[in-house]
């Protein structure tokens, strides 16, 4: 399965951006627990081994040829809306909303495998059409290959991570050669939608998000605070940063959950707007290496399973990067590799796995 | 894969390419707009969050009396307060912090929203001088986190010691008003002397405050300090007045029961020794914020206990005015000290007979004589050759009618009446027989007690209109620097004569038999003095009314005097309110000085009598165990 020369053509450059990324999390969840003033908490030691995990996963993704998982893909995708159902029914209860499975070493958050899932299945899917631009009923069945574990991630509820699904499907979709016209369409169906989802799809909390987001400074004290101190403790940070283990709104708890949803915010407190740069250049360059392999792909599966991993991705991580400025509405988006949490670290990783996958074989048949 | 796809895909993902780094850029310029552009105002925000500064409240000057023994002071206590700007939930905040206390909430939301207009950064505070359980219990939740917004501050407080002793005098402090913050530079939340000493010297008195920057988290705990600017004691003020004679004459005046005012001073220089108003409050309860309620009581009260009698109260004078008449006619040479009248119990002047007070009048009188009995038919004689404008002229020189100068705040004046003041006052002319009225005190005249105090220190010390003063030092921290005395208003040139004349009378009135004030006689302190009854209602009604009428009506007793007669050091008026007669007055006055002798000599200070016990008949009313009660 796994020949000696296709270890040539890994992607060394685009791994070690990860990678990278990864160590900044460590170093920033070290931070904004703690542990640099000896608070003992452990969550980077945790992160740690989620990537050590999720690095497995990777090799796991690498080993077997992209085109025998796209075969499966049908199956991996009924394994989870198996375990989305399972949670929705049997899932661990934490705050209000069903996401987890509780194995007892860790918890399993299934709708982070979601993504990879559907972009096999869609992937997949458009990889098999052969002729021309996907008709609208293959758009139609596509979409609602989506839907289903959309609604049922949304049901949880996560609305932040349902929505992801939803760039993947436009990005495969656009690649496969979508027609403008029909994108037009689609945007236009997004925007009359939401209204009607806003009345019945959006739960209250979820509207004042909203609301909140557009003037903060009404509910300063409440649903506002998360963004009015995220604000703040980008801009406090300035040129340079204060400091590894400085910042002032995260080491004093202005921001809550600091270690997840608004890691982005510390680093930019750390080490300012440099490190910001730095960041999201690191950010830009893996995006744009797996643009490259998609684009150096063999077949069409390939570019295709590589854009709808690097869809959800990209779409997190622009997002997250963007509410933890106070600039968009608090979402419960983690930052992918860099954020706390070991179901996302993993899953980041196995789709990179899948990426590399699709590069390193790029020669093969 | 085919070439034709190849291409096209090539295309698409060079569009999502392009699209992505654009959406970075954008990305990459929000981040500089948050972090360069704005970065001061956000810098500054969490400075706010993280940083909060306490101040640390200067304690007041202390106010010493002229023997170094401490008449004012502060003491510790603890102010609770809310800070609105570090509140996540205020109406949550007030609902614990109410049950905390043990307050009601209402009361609570009522205190906050009072000051809703001010900055959300200043605290507001909600306890004055909280008790240690209250202070023990929020100290408590703060350290759960229950109470992030709630501070609790030790706070200097004004101290009294003894209460009400000199209250009038020493004033009470209160909060800064809003109106005083914007006219004095000075802050919110200041405590500033509202009335007396407390008042006029307030810039010496109020120190200064310092500040303590401390680093806060989310909960708002206290991390760490990270600057502290210590708050600077205001300075120490030492006044002349003579604790010992202040506590004897407000003991006599407490004795016998009255309202009055009485000052003591020293003739020479005007250093007051004594300053009392009665009835008096107690200024420890504006120390920590007085309530409505207790405000409301003393300022509807009708006995007027927030007044200062001793400066505000005007009052005619009755026969204390016959010093002004005599010195008048004296100086002006209308008559000379052997001129005699012949008083058969009244007169008639002007188509109207006037009394004297002794019912069959007093025979034949010289001016000595006339003074030290207070005959009225002598000096309606004299104030009829003197006419009105002599008797303004004289009263005014004497300090009737005039500010005295004295360094406490509102000091109001009394009125010398002249036909000119009447024309301008009332627009009707002034009729010959209100002089006659006047002359003895009565009529258009009237006198704050401060200024019978200047008038008989001028007469005692031969001429120098002195202006009465309370700072003797100023302690900043360096020493005590005395304050040299205010320049006298004016210097009269009396005639050795009139001097002597006066000086004469005056001892006998106190110390010759058939005198007025033989009751302020004290052996071996030659004390000089005139009394005065002032009359509320007219002596027939008086008569009439003695014994039926309330207090309200009943005359008011003066009594003016210094001593000793040869060498005056020390001069005075007390002022008995409705006491009926000058008797109360002498008594007092008689106890303040016997009290400033026994100092001055080294000796026990005299004790006022107390009370004599009720006889209780308890024989009659115990069972024995014989037989039954009877």
């Amino acid at each position: 399965m796994f020949e000696r020369h296709l270890y040539h053509h890994i992607d060394w450059l685009l791994l070690g951006a990860i990678l990278t990324l990864c160590c900044l999390g460590v170093a920033m969840i070290y931070s904004v627990t703690g542990a640099v003033h000896g608070s003992g908490s452990h969550l980077y030691l945790r992160q740690i081994y989620a990537i050590l995990l999720g690095l497995g996963a990777l090799v796991l993704c690498l080993s077997i040829d992209y085109r025998t998982l796209a075969d499966k893909s049908h199956l991996i995708y009924i394994g989870i809306l198996a375990l989305l159902l399972y949670v929705l029914l049997f899932g661990a209860l934490a705050g209000g909303s069903r996401r987890w499975i509780p194995l007892h070493v860790y918890n399993l958050q299934p709708s982070e495998f979601a993504k990879i899932a559907v972009a096999l299945v869609l992937a997949k899917f458009f990889g098999d059409n052969r002729q021309g631009a996907p008709t609208p009923l293959e758009l139609g069945l596509a979409g609602a290959l989506t839907i289903v574990p959309m609604a049922l991630i949304a049901k949880e509820p996560d609305l932040g991570t349902a929505v992801t699904l939803i760039p993947i499907y436009v990005a495969v979709a656009y690649l496969a050669g979508m027609r403008m016209k029909m994108l037009g369409v689609l945007a236009l169906l997004l925007i009359l939608s939401a209204p009607l989802a806003w009345k019945y799809g959006l739960k209250d909390y979820q509207k004042s998000r909203i609301t909140t987001f557009l003037n903060p400074s009404e509910d300063a004290r409440g649903a506002g605070y998360q963004q009015i101190q995220a604000r703040i403790t980008v801009g406090s940070g300035g040129l340079a940063g204060k400091g590894f283990g400085k910042g002032m709104q995260g080491q004093l708890s202005f921001l809550p959950v600091a270690h997840n949803d608004f890691i982005f915010s510390v680093l930019a407190e750390e080490q300012g707007f440099i490190g910001v740069l730095a960041t999201l250049g690191l950010y830009l360059f893996v995006i744009l290496r797996a643009l490259e392999a998609a684009r150096l792909s063999n077949d069409r599966l390939g570019s295709y399973l590589v854009l709808g991993v690097l869809a959800g991705f990209t779409f997190q991580v622009i997002y997250n990067v963007t509410m933890s400025a106070g600039l968009a509405p608090v979402k419960g988006l983690t930052l992918p590799l860099m954020s706390y949490g070991g179901s996302s670290i993993i899953a980041t990783l196995a789709g990179f796995g899948l990426v590399l996958n699709v590069r390193m074989r790029r020669f093969t048949n | 894969m085919v070439a034709e796809d190849r291409r096209k895909i090539a295309l698409r993902l060079a569009v999502l390419r392009y699209l992505l780094v654009a959406v970075f850029i954008v990305l990459a310029i929000g981040f500089w707009v948050l972090q360069i552009v704005d970065h001061a105002t956000y810098e500054e925000m969490a400075q706010n969050n993280h940083q909060r500064t306490l101040a640390l409240r200067a304690p007041r000057g202390l106010i010493f009396d002229r023997d170094n023994r401490v008449l004012v002071e502060n003491r510790n206590s603890y102010d609770i307060s809310l800070v609105r700007e570090h509140t996540r939930n205020l109406g949550r905040t007030i609902r614990q912090l109410a049950h905390v206390l043990g307050l009601d909430e209402h009361t609570v939301r009522e205190i906050v929203d009072r000051h809703l207009d001010q900055p959300s950064y200043e605290p507001i505070v909600i306890v004055q001088d909280a008790t240690l359980a209250q202070v023990a219990a929020v100290m408590a939740r703060r350290l759960d986190t229950e109470l992030p917004d709630v501070v609790v501050e030790k706070v200097p407080t004004r101290q009294y010691p003894s209460d009400s002793l000199a209250a009038h005098l020493f004033g009470y402090v209160g909060e800064v008003s809003d109106r005083q913050v914007a006219a004095d530079g000075l802050q919110s939340g200041d405590i500033v002397g509202e009335s007396g000493v407390e008042k006029i010297y307030n810039g010496l008195l109020m120190g200064e405050d310092g500040a303590r920057r401390v680093l806060v988290n989310s909960m708002g705990r206290e991390m760490r300090t990270l600057e502290e600017v210590p708050p600077v004691e205001g300075r120490r003020i030492k006044l002349t007045i003579d604790e010992d004679v202040q506590r004897a004459v407000e003991e006599a005046f407490h004795g016998l029961g009255f309202a009055g005012a009485a000052v003591l001073l020293n003739p020479n220089n005007g250093a007051v020794l004594a300053l009392t108003s009665l009835p008096e409050y107690n200024p420890n309860e504006f120390a920590t914020g007085i309530d409505r309620a207790q405000w409301a009581s003393l300022v509807d009260n009708h006995e007027r206990p927030l007044e200062d009698r001793a400066i505000q109260g005007r009052y005619p004078p009755g026969s204390v005015f016959k010093i002004v008449l005599a010195t008048a006619a004296l100086q002006d040479g209308i008559v000379t000290p052997d001129f005699k009248v012949h008083c058969t119990g009244g007169a008639m002047f002007y188509g109207r007979y006037y009394h004297c007070w002794k019912h069959g009048g007093h025979g034949t009188l010289d001016m000595e004589q006339a003074l030290q009995q207070s005959c009225d038919v002598y000096f309606y004689t004299l104030g009829n050759m003197l006419g009105i404008q002599r008797i303004h002229n004289w009263a005014e020189r004497l300090g009737l009618g005039e500010k005295t100068g004295i360094d406490l705040p509102d000091e109001i004046r009394g009125i010398a009446p002249s036909p000119a003041w009447k024309l301008r006052t009332t627009g009707q002319k002034w009729y010959p027989g209100e002089t006659i009225s006047v002359s003895i005190g009565q009529g258009q005249v009237a006198v704050t007690p401060i200024e019978l105090a200047v008038m008989i220190s001028t007469i005692a010390n031969g001429g120098t209109r002195v202006t009465p003063h309370l700072l003797k030092a100023v302690n900043d921290g360096h020493g005590w620097k005395p304050v040299p005395p205010p320049p006298p208003k004016a210097v009269l040139h009396l005639k050795p004569e009139t001097i002597a004349t006066l000086h004469k009378a005056l001892w006998m009135v106190v110390n010759q038999p058939g005198g007025t004030g033989i009751g302020a006689q004290i052996a071996g302190f030659g004390v000089a003095g005139k009394t005065g009854t002032a009359q509320v209602i007219s002596l027939q009604g008086a008569r009439e009314a003695a014994g039926k009428t309330s207090r309200d009506l009943k005359d008011h007793g003066w009594f003016v005097f210094f001593a000793p007669v040869d060498h005056p050091q020390i001069a005075g008026v007390v002022f008995a309110e409705h006491a009926g007669t000058h008797g109360a007055a002498l008594a007092i006055a008689k106890f303040a000085l016997e009290t400033y002798l026994a100092e001055q000599q080294g000796k026990p200070l005299p004790v006022w009598p107390a009370p004599p016990k009720p006889a209780v008949a308890l024989a009659t009313t115990t069972t024995t165990a014989a037989g039954h009660g009877r």
